[in-house]
């Protein structure tokens, strides 16, 4: 029989040492003082009842009495502060996480991967690589369940109506149980799920090997877009419309009618599309109605929001439309000028330092540049519009984007001011 | 009467005309206004509960022998731990030692003929009672019933299974009722409040207006002082049941979203409602425990208490921090990581009092004359219970630990020393300290003891077991488990027999000494110095024959320390 569950992620070490830690000062502190009453209790029996009225009248003693008052808060100051950051680190999630999905009911888990993999009822099983971080988005269709792994050392509630979420990093591959921890009626002693921690390579082919091609995709996402007339209230190019735009909004912060911040991350916006009054956005009006979708619905708009945001692939694909040689012609003067700045950012070598998805290379991203304001080195702000890209393009190192280097070089007299007309066309529509 | 009335005899023992035989027949006591009998209604009452109650985890136990046990169907074991849970908490432990020896005690300690208002007293009793029927309508799926008796009833029959948490939105959905049951159980419970309230008031004011000359507030027995810090607790959060059955109401009836999420309410505020009034009601079911302990240790030391200030202002401290400590229970429903951190912090507060008290208790015992008569044991058996019960609160108020230990086997452990450990061993405590005083006759000291050494070891080997199972990550209220945690539970299963045996000789060999017992009781069979101790056992109506006087200190056992050649030491 073992005491301590397995030790299977990062935090379990952490969780143990402090639970160790607390029981050897428990076990001191419980033996010291029960130990103590019972030396009196032997010392101080009564052997006649002529002991009776022998008793010295000690009303107590003040410097004793501070002493123990001050031991106590001491450690309990210092175990409460450990608690915390213990806890801050269980719940610290790696930038670097693969996300899963879980929903819960009367009385199962259900698993839901970014591939469109799924893994639910009896037999679900979460599986996931070793030394990987995980982080779970919970939530349930009906009452409160709990999602509790002893060998990972974390639980979570999920609660209907909102999306909590936890973290945690498998070391060790294995399997281990999952149990319900929030009472749940009937079955809720057997709701339970098995973890498997894999290795990478395993991970991946499971991963990707979808049964069903109804997965949370992006292009679901696209479609309800337009389907459920999102787009008559959230534009995708930052446009204010009724509602906040799509544009930029995942993983950014939004201060909320109560004035409180939130992060636009998965739960929030899971939560939005489900209980949009919830949190809203302050400046919005409270406009928008309950959607009730199924689960891969709501997981396919995430994914498309995710994307226009990242535009996951979205800069080279349109480069390699724009630029596909089977059917550009090779004449510049037959082609859009947006297709003439796609070919000159490449021609020129731009696309070096200047990526067309959103990721960071030397210099800032070319997309969603173009309309965005940019705080500079000398802490002025200005907006990228026609004059800055001119500017920027001729005189790079007058005004440097926060964070980056004066890098760049002077393109004066290598690209006329066509050139860079088509450039910004080119901009323009990498949004 | 007057005091030629009473023949008291020579050890102040009063056979005839005292509160028990002064009036007869039923009438006078289901409507009797001394605050004598209506303690002795209420423990027949809560004994009642206590009993139905621990036959219920008799059951529980059992069926927890094995891992994939068939002795109770899982929804028979979720009735079954509702059961438990509602019977214990509500119409046990919560009223219990105020209701019981509160009630019975404080007029007597200091030195008043009744509490205040005598018949909101007897109300108080018949608004629990009405309570207690409430409750039980709520447990037994009314609605069910009813459609039964219309014969359109759908579907099983299926009493209250929601735990005594009721958590929405499962609480509200279960059942054939559809959350029906829960209602009744919180309109119960509001009804139960009302008595705690109506009590805590009538506690209230009897301790500002009624104490006899000469008794100060920094005169007042300890036990007196637990009753005041509970009686405010009652007073100041059992509103909140109220507040929360009216949102219930609307809820169900108006179809306003509060707690429902499909409504657009959210089900944690039903959590924080229950947890704002129910975690300051796990004060009020142990505050007056430490107060008979307070007791107890100085009259069988003869030594006063140590450090009364400090004993004194922990109670009211604990009180105090009762109050901004409720969200502890809720570390894993996703609240803020601030939100969790100011509650983990005022958790701890709660420690220090705590600590403090322990401390005191045996400090008290230090160059006294102990003797081990039976409250004396459940006194220092109280002291290592807590222990276990404090540091394995630290355990869980631990926000990095609790993630793990909340809802698991860890937290049933801590609740049971907590709450068994402390307040019913409190209780027992207290009731064999005063079993001469309440019944005039002596309970058999032998018996006593024995009862002793089974609860305690019985109690000891149910739970401590549990804490292992907590560790192991066992989750509670769980009808199976994996084999894996076999062995822990067997062992628990068999300390509960041992605990269960216990209560039941300790609670017969009271009853039957009161009944059987020819031994007279005197007026003080331990030589104590307060003043409940000056009236007669049994005490007449009126409590005293001759006004009280308070001539010698509560706790001024033994000599002054001048007399004895020493120095050191703090003045009373």
């Amino acid at each position: 029989m073992k005491i301590v569950p397995e030790k299977a992620s990062t935090i379990a070490s952490d969780f143990d040492f402090l639970n160790l830690v607390l029981f050897i000062a428990s076990a001191f502190f419980t033996v010291a003082i029960v130990g103590v009453m019972l030396y009196f209790a032997f010392r101080y029996r009564r052997r006649s009842n002529e002991d009776l009225d022998k008793t010295p009248r000690i009303y107590g003693n003040h410097i004793l009495e501070i002493i123990w008052t001050a031991i106590p808060t001491v450690v309990v100051i210092f175990i409460a502060w450990w608690g915390i950051v213990l806890r801050e680190k269980m719940f610290a999630v790696d930038s670097d996480h693969i996300t899963v999905f879980v929903n819960s009911w009367k009385w199962a888990w259900e698993f839901r991967y970014e591939t469109g993999k799924k893994s639910s009822g009896k037999d679900a099983v979460l599986v996931v690589p070793v030394n990987k971080p995980v982080k779970l988005i919970l939530t349930s269709k009906d009452v409160i369940h709990s999602l509790f792994i002893p060998a990972v050392r974390v639980k979570q509630d999920a609660v209907p109506g909102s999306y909590k979420y936890m973290t945690f990093t498998p070391t060790r591959i294995g399997e281990y149980p999952i149990f319900c921890t929030e009472y749940c009626g009937t079955q809720h002693s057997t709701m339970m799920a098995k973890l498997r921690v894999v290795s990478q390579e395993e991970f991946d082919v499971w991963v990707n090997y979808v049964e069903t091609d109804e997965g949370p995709s992006a292009e679901l996402g696209k479609k309800l877009y337009s389907e459920l007339g999102c787009n008559a209230c959230h534009s995708l190019d930052g446009s204010r419309l009724v509602g906040p735009s799509f544009k930029g909004l995942y993983g950014s912060e939004r201060e909320l009618s109560d004035g409180s911040i939130v992060v636009a991350d998965d739960a929030y916006i899971l939560e939005s599309i489900q209980y949009p009054l919830k949190k809203l956005v302050a400046g919005y009006p409270p406009a928008m109605p309950a959607y009730s979708l199924k689960d891969e619905e709501y997981l396919g708009l995430l994914s498309f929001i995710k994307e226009v945001t990242f535009g996951k692939d979205q800069g080279e694909e349109l480069v390699s439309i724009l630029l596909d040689e089977d059917k550009v012609p090779e004449d510049d003067a037959l082609l859009q000028p947006e297709q003439r700045g796609a070919r000159l950012v490449q021609q020129k070598g731009c696309v070096a330092c200047h990526s067309l998805d959103g990721s960071q290379l030397v210099g800032p991203s070319f997309k969603g540049a173009w309309g965005s304001t940019r705080e500079f080195t000398d802490d002025s702000t200005g907006k990228v519009d026609e004059e800055y890209v001119r500017e920027s393009i001729y005189e790079p190192n007058k005004r440097i984007v926060k964070g980056y280097l004066p890098a760049m070089p002077s393109y004066q007299g290598q690209l006329s001011e066509e050139q860079i007309n088509d450039i910004i066309e080119f901009l323009k529509s990498l949004k | 009467m007057g005091a030629a009335d009473y023949q008291v005899d020579e050890k102040g023992h009063l056979e005839k005309n005292n509160y028990l035989n002064c009036e007869k027949g039923l009438k006078s006591w289901l409507f009797t206004i001394d605050h004598k009998r209506i303690a002795l209604l209420y423990l027949g009452a809560m004994i009642l509960f206590f009993l139905v109650g621990g036959l219920a985890a008799v059951l529980i136990r059992l069926h927890l022998w094995s891992s994939d046990s068939k002795l109770l169907s899982p929804d028979m074991y979720n009735v079954l731990f509702t059961l438990h849970g509602v019977l214990m908490i509500f119409l046990f432990i919560v009223p219990g030692i105020p209701a019981v020896l509160g009630n019975f005690l404080l007029p007597l300690m200091i030195g008043a003929k009744d509490v205040a208002f005598p018949r909101l007293n007897l109300f108080s009793f018949w608004i629990y009672l009405l309570g207690a029927l409430i409750g039980f309508i709520g447990l037994l799926d009314p609605v069910w019933l009813v459609s039964k008796i219309k014969g359109s009833a759908i579907g099983t029959w299926m009493p209250l299974d929601t735990g005594w948490t009721f958590y929405t939105p499962y609480s509200t959905s279960t059942g054939a009722g559809s959350g029906w049951g829960t209602i009744i159980m919180t309109f119960a419970a509001f009804v139960l409040g009302f008595s705690s309230i109506l009590t805590g008031l009538n506690f209230i004011v009897t301790i500002h207006r009624l104490r006899a000359p000469g008794l100060t507030w920094f005169k007042l027995p300890v036990f007196v002082w637990s009753l005041y810090a509970t009686s405010i607790i009652q007073v100041l959060a059992t509103p909140v049941v109220g507040i929360t059955l009216l949102l219930l109401i609307a809820e169900k009836v108006l179809g306003v979203g509060i707690f429902d999420p499909e409504k657009g309410g959210d089900p944690i505020l039903y959590q924080h409602f229950f947890w704002f009034y129910s975690h300051p009601v796990v004060y009020i079911m142990v505050l007056p425990a430490f107060g008979i302990i307070g007791e107890i240790i100085p009259i069988f030391s003869r030594k006063p208490i140590f450090g009364y200030s400090a004993v004194v202002f922990s109670s009211v401290g604990i009180a105090a921090v009762s109050f901004i400590v409720w969200a502890h229970h809720m570390y894993t429903a996703g609240m803020s990581p601030f939100s969790q951190a100011f509650f983990s912090a005022t958790t701890f507060g709660v420690a220090i009092p705590t600590a403090i008290k322990v401390f005191n208790w045996v400090s008290t015992m230090y160059k006294g004359a102990i003797s081990f008569e039976a409250p004396m044991l459940y006194a220092m058996a109280f002291v290592f219970l807590f222990m276990i019960a404090g540091t394995t609160g630290i355990f869980l108020a631990t926000l990095g630990l609790d993630i793990f230990y909340h809802d698991t086997y860890f937290v049933v452990a801590h609740f049971h020393y907590t709450i068994q450990g402390g307040a019913v061993i409190g209780l027992i405590a207290g009731l064999h300290l005063w079993f001469p005083k309440i019944t005039g006759k002596m309970y058999n000291k032998k018996l006593a003891i024995f009862a002793f050494w089974l609860i305690f070891i019985g109690f000891n080997v149910t739970f401590l077991p549990q804490f292992i199972l907590g560790v192991q990550g066992m989750p509670r209220r769980y009808a199976f488990y994996i084999p894996e945690f076999e062995p822990m539970h067997r062992l628990s299963t068999i300390g509960m027999f041992f605990n269960a045996i216990g209560y039941t000789l300790a609670l017969l060999n009271l009853a039957l000494s009161w009944v059987f017992s020819k031994e007279k009781a005197p007026a003080n069979p331990y030589k104590a110095l307060g003043l409940e101790w000056q009236a007669p056992s049994p005490p007449p109506h009126d409590n005293f024959i001759n006004t009280p006087i308070v001539t010698v200190g509560r706790y001024d056992y033994g000599k002054p320390l001048e007399d004895l050649g020493l120095k050191g030491g703090v003045s009373g």
